[in-house]
C-alpha cells in the first residue's frame, strides 16, 4: 500500500514565506514579462526594438551599469579593507564601528540624499568648507562623480556587513603557518587569504551591483529626471503624467532582470574555478 | 639523560646544545606567562612540554617559533641567535593543533606551499612533495581538498608540510589532542618513527601525560610560567620534585609526616610525602600478591569505592583514619574485590618521596 506524503511540519512554517513570495515577487514579475511583450492588444518584440534603436534608453542602460559597477567595485575595497581593520581591531572598538554600520547601511534613500545636499550639496557645509580651503574649484553633487560619491557612500556598510564574516573566518594559523613556510605579507594574501575570500568578495560584489541598479529613491531625490538612469526611466514610463507607457517599462524592467541574472551567472562561473574555495 | 631536575633544564643536554633559551621571559599586562625560562635541547631529541592550560607551554613554543614576541631572552638554534629574526627566517617548522591547512589548496600544494615560496623549480617540487606524503602515508591523497580528509589525515598532511622545507627545529603545539584516542594512539608512533627517522630536533607541547612520557627523551614539566622539573618519563614519574609536579603526575597518595607514620609504622619527619597508588600493595581473603622487600607492618582497613581503569582497578581505601587510592593489576572478575571488603594495605617505603 502506497503511503500518503506527508510534509514534516517545519514544512508548514515555510507557507506564509511563499504566499508573500508568491504574492509580491512571483506575480509582478509575471505581470512585468507579459507587459514587455505586450503590444496594442497583441504581442511582439515592439518595445524592446524601440529600446534598442533609441539613444535615450541605451544612455539609461549604459549609465546604470557604469554607476553600478564603479560604486560596487569602489565600494567592495573600501569594505574589504575596512573589514580587515575591524577584525584586526580590539571588542569595544570593534562592537561600535559594526553598530555604526548596520545603521548606516539602512541609512539610505530621501534622508541620505538630503544629508549629502546639505553637507556636499551647492551651498553643503562641507563644500564650502573645501572650496575656501581652496582644496576643491567647484564641486557637482549633481553630477556622474555626485553621484557615484553617493552611490559607493551607500554601498561601502553593506559591503562591510557582508563581507565581514568571512574576514572573520580568516583564521590566525593559517597566516602563522605561511609565514613560518617563509610566506610574507603579500603571498599570505596572494595565495591563501584573497582566494579563501573569493567566494564572499564575488558574491557580495554580485549583491552591491543589484543593490546599486536597483537605486532609485536616493538618485531621484538628489537629481529628479535629470540624470539618465534605468530606474529612473521605468519610474518616468509607470508614474509620469504625459509619458504613460506601463508597457515600455515592463520591457525595461525585464532588461533590468535580465541584468541582474547574468551577474548573477557570472557570479557563478566565477565562483565555479574554486572548488576548495570557501570549505575549511 | 636519565636525571632529573628541580630548575634549570640545561645540565641535562649534551655539551653543545642545539636549542638554546636563555632568560625567556613574556607577560601579558601584569601577569607573567613565561618566567626566565632557561632550557637546553640537543639535536634530534625528543622533548615534550607538559602542563596544565595556562601554564605557559604553548606561548613557549610560539616564542621560538617567533610568532609571540618575548619581553626579553635569547633563543639560540646552532649557535645562532634567532632572537629577533622574524618567522620565515628562522627555519622552524610548526604544526598546529587544528591544523591550519589551507581550505583553497589541495593536499600536494598543502604540502608544496613551503617550497613554492622558497623558489624552489616545479620538478624538484613536485618529487619532494610525492617524498613527503609518501612518509606520513597520505600519497594517494595528494589532489584531494583538505575538507575531504578525517582529522588524522588532515594532521598528516600538516605534518608533511612543516617536514618538507627539512626545517632545523620542529614544533608540535597539541597536534593529537583534536583526534580521537584511536588514531591519536596510531599517530604517536607514526610521529615518533618520523622524528627518529629524520632524527629531527622537536618540541612537543601536550597537557597529556600519557602522551609525554609514551613520546618523549626528555619531558619538561611547567606551571605558572616556569619549567617545575624536567627529565625522562621514568625520572618524572617516579621521582616528583615538589607538591606542584605531583599534583599533575600520576595520581599520588599525599600523606603529611602523622599520616605517612601511621601508614609506614614508623616515625617520619618532613612535611608532606607521595606515594603512587601503585606502590601500595592490598591484602584481603581474594588477594594475596607478592611484597616489597620493604612493605612495612601494614594497615587495616576497606574498601570504599572501585573504579576500573580497563586492565588497571583502583580502589579507594579507608584505612585508620586515612584516606588512599591504591592501583592493581585486573585480573579477572574473580580478582575483583567487592565495596565493604576488609584488607591490609602494606606500602612500598622505598617508592615513599618526601617533598
Amino acid at each position: 500500500m502506497r503511503r500518503r506524503f506527508r510534509p514534516p511540519l517545519a514544512l508548514w512554517w515555510l507557507l506564509p514565506f511563499a504566499l508573500v513570495f508568491g504574492a509580491f515577487q512571483l506575480a509582478p514579475l509575471g505581470y512585468v514579462a507579459l507587459g514587455a511583450f505586450r503590444v496594442d492588444g497583441g504581442w511582439g518584440l515592439d518595445h524592446f526594438r524601440e529600446i534598442a534603436t533609441s539613444a535615450f534608453y541605451r544612455q539609461a542602460i549604459l549609465r546604470s551599469l557604469e554607476i553600478a559597477l564603479v560604486s560596487s567595485l569602489l565600494g567592495i575595497v573600501i569594505a574589504a579593507f575596512a573589514c580587515y581593520g575591524l577584525t584586526r581591531t580590539g571588542g569595544r572598538v570593534r562592537r561600535v564601528l559594526i553598530a555604526f554600520t548596520n545603521m548606516t547601511s539602512n541609512f539610505a534613500g530621501v534622508p541620505l540624499a538630503f544629508a549629502f545636499i546639505i553637507l556636499l550639496g551647492a551651498n553643503g557645509t562641507l563644500t564650502l568648507a573645501l572650496e575656501r580651503l581652496g582644496l576643491v574649484d567647484t564641486f557637482n553633487l549633481y553630477s556622474r562623480t555626485g553621484l557615484m560619491i553617493i552611490y559607493t557612500w551607500f554601498q561601502v556598510p553593506l559591503g562591510i556587513l557582508l563581507l565581514l564574516p568571512a574576514f572573520a573566518g580568516l583564521r590566525r594559523e593559517w597566516r602563522e603557518a605561511a609565514s613560518l613556510l617563509g610566506a610574507g605579507r603579500f603571498d599570505y594574501w596572494r595565495h591563501i587569504g584573497l582566494p579563501a575570500l573569493w567566494p564572499s568578495l564575488v558574491g557580495t560584489l554580485s549583491i552591491l551591483l543589484a543593490n546599486a541598479i536597483g537605486t532609485y529613491a536616493t538618485v531621484f531625490a538628489l537629481v529628479g529626471n535629470n540624470y539618465n538612469l534605468l530606474t529612473i526611466r521605468i519610474a518616468n514610463l509607470v508614474s509620469g503624467d504625459l509619458f504613460l507607457q506601463p508597457d515600455l517599462a515592463s520591457a525595461l524592467s525585464l532588461i533590468t532582470v535580465a541584468l541582474l541574472t547574468l551577474m548573477t551567472l557570472i557570479q557563478q562561473r566565477l565562483m565555479r574555478g574554486r572548488p576548495h574555495a570557501g570549505k575549511r | 639523560m636519565t636525571s632529573s631536575s628541580p630548575a634549570s633544564p640545561t645540565a641535562d643536554a649534551s655539551t653543545s646544545p642545539y636549542l638554546r633559551l636563555r632568560g625567556v621571559h613574556k607577560s601579558y599586562g601584569d601577569t607573567p606567562v613565561l618566567q626566565s625560562i632557561d632550557a637546553d635541547i640537543a639535536r634530534g631529541e625528543f622533548v615534550t612540554l607538559l602542563g596544565p592550560s595556562g601554564c605557559g607551554k604553548s606561548t613557549l613554543l610560539r616564542a621560538i617559533a617567533g610568532l609571540t614576541p618575548m619581553d626579553a631572552g635569547d633563543i639560540e638554534v646552532a649557535g645562532e641567535t634567532i632572537t629577533h629574526l622574524p618567522p620565515q627566517r628562522r627555519d622552524i617548522g610548526m604544526v598546529f593543533q587544528h591544523y591550519a591547512l589551507f581550505p583553497n589548496m589541495s593536499v600536494a600544494d598543502n604540502v608544496a606551499f613551503g617550497l613554492k615560496m622558497r623558489r624552489v623549480d616545479a620538478a624538484e617540487r613536485r618529487e619532494r612533495v610525492e617524498q613527503a606524503l609518501a612518509l606520513v602515508e597520505l600519497d594517494t591523497h595528494a589532489l584531494k581538498s583538505p575538507h575531504q580528509l578525517s582529522g588524522g589525515q588532515r594532521q598528516r598532511v600538516a605534518l608533511a608540510r612543516a617536514l618538507i622545507t627539512r626545517p632545523r627545529i620542529l614544533l608540535m603545539d597539541e597536534p593529537l589532542s583534536a583526534l580521537d584516542a584511536k588514531i591519536r594512539q596510531h599517530l604517536r608512533e607514526q610521529l615518533r618513527e618520523i622524528q627518529r627517522q629524520l632524527q629531527l630536533t622537536t618540541l612537543f607541547v601536550t597537557h597529556d601525560q600519557e602522551e609525554a612520557m609514551m613520546l618523549s627523551d626528555r619531558i619538561f614539566l611547567m606551571g605558572e610560567g616556569h619549567i617545575l622539573q624536567h627529565g625522562d618519563a621514568e625520572s618524572l614519574y617516579t621521582r616528583p620534585n615538589s607538591e606542584a609536579v605531583v599534583n599533575f603526575v600520576g595520581a599520588y597518595n599525599r600523606f603529611d609526616a602523622e599520616q605517612a607514620s601511621r601508614l609506614l609504622g614508623r616515625d617520619i619527619e618532613g612535611q608532606c610525602f607521595a606515594l603512587r597508588p601503585e606502590a601500595l600493595y592490598l591484602v584481603s581473603e581474594k588477594s594475596a600478591p607478592a611484597l616489597p622487600a620493604n612493605p612495612g607492618p601494614g594497615c587495616r582497613g576497606t574498601i570504599a569505592a572501585r573504579q576500573l581503569l580497563g586492565s588497571i582497578v583502583r580502589y579507594r581505601i579507608e584505612c585508620e583514619g586515612l584516606s588512599m587510592n591504591v592501583d592493581t593489576l585486573n585480573r579477572g572478575v574473580r580478582s575483583l574485590m567487592t565495596r565493604g571488603s576488609d584488607v591490609v594495605v602494606h606500602a612500598d617505603i622505598d617508592e615513599a618521596r618526601l617533598l
